[in-house]
């Protein structure tokens, strides 16, 4: 019977993970314990304050407790954090992170460009970016691992896309990433060019219609529906009521406005209105701070600086004289200076901001992160607008923003202080769920003894099962890596990777039968060989052994 | 929109032209034009001066000279003597109404069309031809555009019935030199993707150039034998000979640099520049060159955001202090009419009155080798000059007279003409009932 | 009740759209011994001006200049009113909806770039004051802007001419026909398909205000129950055109549809009529004098379409002699910059005077657009708005030396750097040139017909 069991068990591992893959690469299947203790972790709990050698307690997907001498509970898997820095996971407060492009298929001619259906029009704030949200969708990776664990995300699209969410970057379901829904009604000055309204002028107008009609809609709805008798039946229409919470100032209009132009647009029109307003995408707005904070309006600063053309530039042709050459490059790099020294000048001017990464290559967030410190903005203000004001400008610092007992468990683990120059994100917990975030060029640097690509092979009762396992250094004691074998050729990705003294030990997820089974490896490293045993789920566990391939 | 376009076309057809309002013709016989101020360019001013004009050129200028018994004698006391204008570069009488495409006739299909000719186009009843040589301006360069190499240019005199009567003696291939500039508001184009048409359209001047000296080579060696007919590289074959100047349409610092560069690579014997807007950037590099420049128009707005405003109204004036040789145009057809008036801002931004006057009289007519008949007031040069009230440069004067080629033009266009009939209209203001 | 506040509120909005809270930076100067050419008052010699918080306080001899006010030395030069330009499309993003042949709910003021170079140009023009319209695809397009040129300022709003009646722009002829009848397949594509369009919106505007006015009476009444109609931003803009609350600017040309929209305005009981363009005007002047509609003319343009080939230079002369109030625009930012050369052409075409030709820039500009209380002339209360040109400026040989809004110079030739842009693009490259405004180009006209194009022949 045992014999048969583990039979079906070795067919499965191999021809089951075939076609389970697609899910399975990305999927972060329940670790063995969802209680971590990261130690001896330098912790800067909230802007300005600084823990050394403290302990993170993470249970049941919040903080459970921080500090210099916090108990380890006993199913704590256990983070040695030595030369770590932990951060609250950063939030970010307008991108398109992990959503996908609705699927228009309606391409009819519009008989009359003046007067569009309003999809046409790019007019859809009654849709719901929880409906595009794509887990899988690599950028969630890309972002978390430049230490964000929540994103305000909003749907693609013109004009009035939908209303936005704030996500946690993890999760194996749209729901499930979801921490707050319709967070802010989404809105751009954008327009589809070739119908009604196709300029901003044309964009403005038809928001203020749409207002105003949304008022007396709503208005007249209370009405209908005290007493309907005898009065006309209002027409449903959900653009409309779609508007109603923004009309009684229940729910924010997030509206991008990257330009000096386009920011003094929006608040124009939200003093004209009256609605409750942020501002994401700014790049344009320290000579306009005064207005900004007048408006009472919170702001989502763009991450984003321009690369300056000069330093790209291989000595082009350039017809103009040096002088006049030399005094325009240096307006126009005064002039990113000035853009890359807006953080700073928001922050002289009392405004509260957080940060949007809409836009900016998530590889650059770093970079343009130290580069605004360089030009004068406070490390603490920098990390307050990454964290607790985003959470605050978001209405959900009472789950984000510090590392505090109580929070929502998502933390971020840096190998260098954020603002020094080789900081590289480590780990990343969102939600209390671990994340690794392994880099391409430090596991050059830091070659050791399991980095590399081992051959392994599995006696069961009926055949040898020959797997291969890439092992990459991560955090401290953490590795990640995935394997492949013969029957699952794509490889699946391991989930948690350890290398303590000489045991090596980890793990990956695979479907039986229709039930998830947790398969783990365990044994010794000596030198380039490995023995020790597999244990698969509830079916038993079987020798394996390996040998490590020669560097090249 | 074509139906639309034929509709427009044939209700044009039917009744704008001999619906037009009509302009007398003009007059021809010896006249002495006595007592003027006479603004010879070449000789100074002349005070007191008689000037025959005889048999369509003038006879005599100068103040000791008298009027034989046989002419019609013109007073012209407290009156001014200019020769005509030219305008470097127009398109006159080859477009009727700018958004009617059956109107236009300069621009030709093809890239590299250098056999089709102007002056075969010339409209010389078009409208806007009155409505020029009013304010003085009696002879313009007629160009075709477009293309790299739009066609052949013609001189022309704005008065005549056939294209031969208009003809004032000079014919010069027009080159549209590939381009790294912004073509228009328009122009959405990266900076790469301009940089790369520049380069595929260099690419193909220059295997142009190249076959057209090959054409010449073949020529040559057949004798009378002819090659076989190739009239794009027949067209280009008195450039390559020098017996025709190139003029060449370049507008960016940067491409006038290369066409410099072009030029001189090519042994190009006889070279216009024309265009020349950013001159005023390379204006050194142009001189040194020796190559005569046409430029304008002057009353326009600068290439560039962050160059000083007055860019456009001051480059006339820069490139002549750098020592290029400078002429005028107003690249324009319905208000070539303007030309004084852009010479006139040339001159207040740097150029000065004298060169400005120079720069629509003898430099262009020394660019198109014709000074020998235009230009200006000389014995044995055509009768081609207008008689004036004060400052010619100036809206507020007035033109008395105007002779092309010794023909007496009335002062009448179909613009005077509709002030003549609505100034007062008759019937006025009908009262209802 | 909430409804009827509501309803209060849009009211206001509507009536009171230009709430500018912007308070505009206003200055001292003091121009000494300079010829003043007031347009309203003739020429004065060897005169002093004096500005005080952006007003005219003095005009006379010998002016003593008060404590730290800045002196400006005008011997031998001329100093006259800022010039007023009715007819302009610069500082705008964008310039035409031209999605459909109604749009009079767009305003001009949401797309103003106060970043616009083409501002700075205009002052060296010696222009302080413009309107800047919506472009001439539509019948009736969006409403435009009256702003004094402020050159240097970020805010939209502190461009605003405070107080500055509201206008609209209309278009007739080949410009609509062409971007809906023959773009679109849809009314209009012929005259008489304009004058329909214009007259079906403005009975339904009637329409709309009669039901909103009835719907308002109603609900006053003790237990009134019932819904309100629609809210139309487009029905409630035209509404204001039929209170008299908005000058309509109709871009015109052939005698014709110039007869018809008269017509129209009169039918509708419209009265503040500026005809723009009006390239046939001069045939049909004595009725638009009879109308009392104004004329907003080109100096000479011409031929550049059809509908105005049979033109002439000298319409701003006939129409003028004939009592029609004219003025000279640009509908250019290249003719901006030189509209005192273009009034001087009427020297010529016509003959008319220097203070007549002042005026078709000055006072006549500003009384079309109903500020000629604030601007327009030089005269004591007026603001202090003033371009100072070295030569007269109605010579060819003259040069704008100074321009200064409400006191402030805002232009010196002298002072200013080459490179006057306020915002500079980080991307921008030096290695290419820019281009040339084609000829015959005109915003009304070049941006519809490319647009056009890019937009509707493609699809």
């Amino acid at each position: 019977m045992r014999r048969f069991v583990a039979n079906t068990i070795w067919i499965a591992v191999g021809a089951l993970l075939v076609f389970t893959t697609a899910v399975a690469q990305d999927q972060e299947l329940a670790p063995v314990s969802d209680t971590y203790a990261i130690r001896n972790v330098t912790i800067f709990p909230s802007p300005g304050r600084r823990i050394e050698k403290g302990t993170i307690i993470i249970r049941n997907g919040l903080i459970d407790g921080v500090g210099e001498n916090v108990p380890i509970p006993p199913t704590a898997i256990i983070i040695e954090g030595d030369s770590l820095f932990a951060y609250p996971a950063f939030i970010e407060g307008l991108s398109k992170t992990g959503v996908k492009t609705p699927g228009e298929d309606d391409h009819s001619r519009i008989e009359d460009p003046g007067n569009p259906p309003p999809h046409r029009a790019g007019i859809n704030p009654q849709r719901d970016v929880r409906d595009y949200l794509d887990p899988n969708d690599p950028n969630i990776k890309e972002l978390r691992c430049a230490g964000f664990g929540a994103s305000q995300v909003v749907p693609r699209g013109i004009l009035l896309p939908g209303s936005a969410a704030v996500i946690l970057l993890g999760g194996k379901t749209p729901d499930e990433m979801v921490l707050k829904p319709r967070s802010a009604c989404y809105s751009e000055l954008t327009s589809n060019k070739t119908v009604y309204p196709s300029t901003v002028m044309a964009v403005l107008a038809k928001w203020r219609e749409l207002y105003h009609q949304a008022e007396l809609a709503r208005d007249y709805a209370a009405i209908y529906a005290t007493n309907a008798t005898g009065l006309p039946r209002p027409e449903t229409n959900r653009t409309l009521e779609a508007f109603y919470p923004v009309t009684t100032r229940q729910q924010p209009v997030l509206f991008r406005a990257s330009k000096v132009l386009d920011v003094q647009r929006v608040l124009a029109l939200q003093k004209e209105l009256g609605f409750v307003l942020i501002l994401g995408d700014v790049s344009e707005g320290w000579d306009i701070t005064d207005m900004i904070k007048a408006s009472g309006a919170r702001v989502f600063l763009s991450l984003d600086i321009p690369e300056d053309p000069e330093e790209k530039k291989k000595s082009k042709k350039d017809s103009l004289e040096n002088a006049e050459l030399k005094a325009l490059t240096k307006r126009r790099s005064e002039f990113i200076q000035k853009m890359t020294a807006q953080a700073a000048a928001f922050d002289s001017a009392g405004i509260k901001f957080g940060f949007s990464a809409l836009d900016t290559k998530y590889s650059d967030l770093h970079k343009n992160l130290r580069s605004m410190v360089e030009a004068g903005l406070n490390p603490d203000a920098a990390l307050a607008a990454l964290t607790i004001n985003a959470a605050e400008i978001l209405g959900i610092d009472d789950r984000l923003g510090t590392i505090e007992k109580g929070k929502i468990a998502n933390v971020a683990l840096f190998s260098k202080p954020i603002f020094d120059k080789d900081a590289k994100v480590m780990t990343v917990f969102v939600d209390g769920a671990l994340y690794t975030c392994t880099e391409k060029d430090a596991h050059k640097k830091t070659a050791s003894t399991v980095e590399g690509t081992w051959r392994m092979t599995a006696q069961t009762p009926k055949e040898e099962i020959e797997l291969k396992v890439v092992l990459r250094k991560s955090v401290g004691k953490h590795y990640s890596g995935t394997i492949t074998g013969t029957r699952m050729p794509e490889g699946i990705e391991l989930t948690d990777v350890t290398l303590d003294g000489k045991t090596l030990k980890f793990m990956y997820d695979v479907l039986l039968e229709g039930k998830p089974q947790e398969v783990v490896v365990e044994g010794d490293v000596e030198g380039k060989t490995f023995k020790g045993k597999i244990t698969v789920g509830e079916y038993g566990n079987y020798p394996i052994e390996g040998t490590k391939d020669p560097e090249r | 929109m074509n139906r639309f376009v034929l509709l427009v076309n044939a209700f044009l057809l039917l009744f704008v032209m001999p619906g037009e309002a009509q302009v007398p013709k003009g007059s021809y016989g010896p006249v002495a034009l006595v007592g003027a101020t006479a603004h010879t360019i070449t000789d100074g001013i002349i005070e007191n001066c008689t000037i025959i004009l005889r048999d369509g050129k003038i006879e005599a200028i100068g103040s000791n000279v008298s009027a034989p018994a046989d002419v019609r004698v013109i007073d012209c006391k407290g009156l001014h003597v200019y020769p005509g204008f030219i305008d470097g570069g127009t398109r006159l009488g080859l477009t009727e109404i700018g958004s009617e495409p059956r109107t236009l006739d300069y621009n030709e299909v093809g890239n590299v069309v250098p056999q089709m000719r102007a002056l075969t186009a010339v409209n010389p009843n078009s409208a806007l031809i009155p409505v020029t040589r009013v304010n003085g301006v009696t002879t313009v360069l007629a160009a075709p555009s477009g293309g790299m190499l739009s066609g052949t240019a013609a001189l022309i005199n704005l008065h005549g019935y056939t294209p031969d009567q208009m003809y004032a003696g000079f014919e010069g291939v027009v080159l549209t030199f590939p381009s790294t500039s912004r073509e228009g508001p328009n122009d959405k184009r990266k900076p790469e993707e301009i940089s790369k048409a520049a380069a595929k359209a260099m690419k193909k001047l220059n295997e142009v150039w190249q076959k057209a000296i090959e054409y010449n080579k073949l020529d040559s060696a057949l004798g009378d034998n002819k090659p076989d007919y190739y009239p794009e590289l027949i067209a280009l074959q008195p450039v390559i000979q020098g017996t025709m100047p190139l003029i060449i349409e370049v507008n960016g610092a940067g491409d006038i640099l290369s066409a410099l560069e072009w030029v001189r690579e090519k042994e190009i014997a006889r070279v216009i520049l024309s265009g020349v807007r950013e001159g005023w950037r390379v204006a050194g590099k142009i001189a040194e060159a020796g190559i005569p420049v046409i430029t304008g128009k002057v009353l326009t707005l600068p290439d560039r955001a962050y160059d000083r405003y007055d860019r456009a109204y001051a480059n006339p004036g820069l490139m002549r202090k750098a020592g290029v040789t400078v002429a005028l145009r107003t690249n324009e057809a319905y208000n070539v009419r303007n030309l004084p008036y852009n010479a006139g801002v040339a001159a207040a931004h740097g150029l000065g009155k004298e060169e400005a006057l120079r720069a629509i009289t003898i430099v262009p007519a020394q660019i198109f080798g014709v000074a020998d008949r235009l230009g200006s007031l000389e014995t044995g040069k055509d009768a081609t000059l207008f008689v004036c009230d004060g400052d010619p440069l100036e809206p507020a004067t007035n033109i008395k007279y105007l002779f092309i080629k010794g023909w007496d033009i009335p002062l009448v266009s179909r613009q005077t003409l509709l002030y003549d009939e609505f100034l007062h209209r008759e019937p006025g203001l009908q009262t209802h009932d | 009740m909430k409804v009827l506040r509501w309803q209060i509120v849009i009211a206001l909005l509507v009536t009171f759209p230009m709430a500018a809270t912007a308070q505009p930076d206003v200055g001292d100067v003091l121009i000494r011994n300079g010829t003043l050419l007031t347009v309203t008052n003739g020429t004065l010699e060897n005169t002093d001006l004096l500005i005080r918080k952006g007003k005219i306080t003095a005009i006379g001899k010998n002016l003593t200049a008060p404590e730290g006010c800045r002196v400006i030395d005008a011997t031998g030069l001329f100093v006259m009113p800022g010039i007023i330009d009715a007819h302009s499309h610069i500082a705008l993003e964008a310039i035409n909806e031209m999605s459909s042949p109604l749009t009079p709910e767009v305003r001009m003021r949401d797309a103003l770039n106060p970043l616009d170079i083409s501002i700075y140009r205009a002052l060296a023009g010696g222009v302080t004051t413009i309107q800047t319209l919506h472009g001439s695809a539509n019948a009736i397009g969006g409403q435009s802007v009256v702003m004094k040129l402020r050159y240097g300022t970020l805010n939209p709003t502190e461009l605003i001419f405070e107080g500055a009646p509201r206008g609209i722009k209309f278009a007739l002829g080949e410009n609509p026909t062409r971007v809906h009848g023959a773009g679109h397949n849809m009314v209009p594509r012929t005259r008489m398909g304009v004058e329909f369009v214009i007259r079906s919106a403005l009975t339904e505007a009637r329409e709309y205000q009669k039901k909103w006015d009835e719907y308002n009476e109603q609900k006053m009444k003790r237990g009134f129950r019932g819904a309100p109609p629609e809210y139309d931003d487009r029905l409630e803009t035209l509404a204001e055109i039929l209170r008299g609350n908005i000058i309509v600017h109709c871009h015109s040309y052939r005698a014709d549809e110039i007869v018809m929209i008269m017509k129209v305005c009169r039918d509708f009981g419209i009265k503040k009529l500026v005809l723009q363009h009006a390239n046939e005007g001069f045939k049909v002047a004595p009725e638009i004098a009879a109308f009392g509609a104004m004329a907003s003319v080109f100096s000479d343009a011409w031929a550049y379409k059809f509908e105005v080939y049979y033109s002439t230079a000298y319409n701003a002369a006939i129409l003028t002699r004939n009592g029609v109030l004219t003025s000279i625009n640009s509908d250019d930012p290249g003719v901006i910059r030189h509209l005192y050369h273009e009034a001087s052409k009427t020297l010529k075409y016509g003959g008319l005077s220097r203070d007549e030709a002042l005026a078709l820039i000055t006072i006549n500009p500003a009384k079309q657009l109903g500020i000629d209380n604030r601007v327009g002339s030089l005269e004591v209360g007026k603001d202090g708005d003033v371009a100072i040109f070295r030569g007269h400026p109605l010579s060819i040989y003259t040069v704008p030396v100074m321009t200064i809004v409400d006191g402030i110079v805002r232009f010196d030739r002298e002072k200013d750097p080459d490179d006057m842009r306020i915002y500079v693009d980080p991307e921008e490259r030096f290695d290419q040139s820019g281009f040339e405004v084609p000829e015959g180009y005109h915003d009304c006209l070049g941006t519809a017909t490319e647009t056009f194009h890019q937009l509707f022949e493609s699809h």
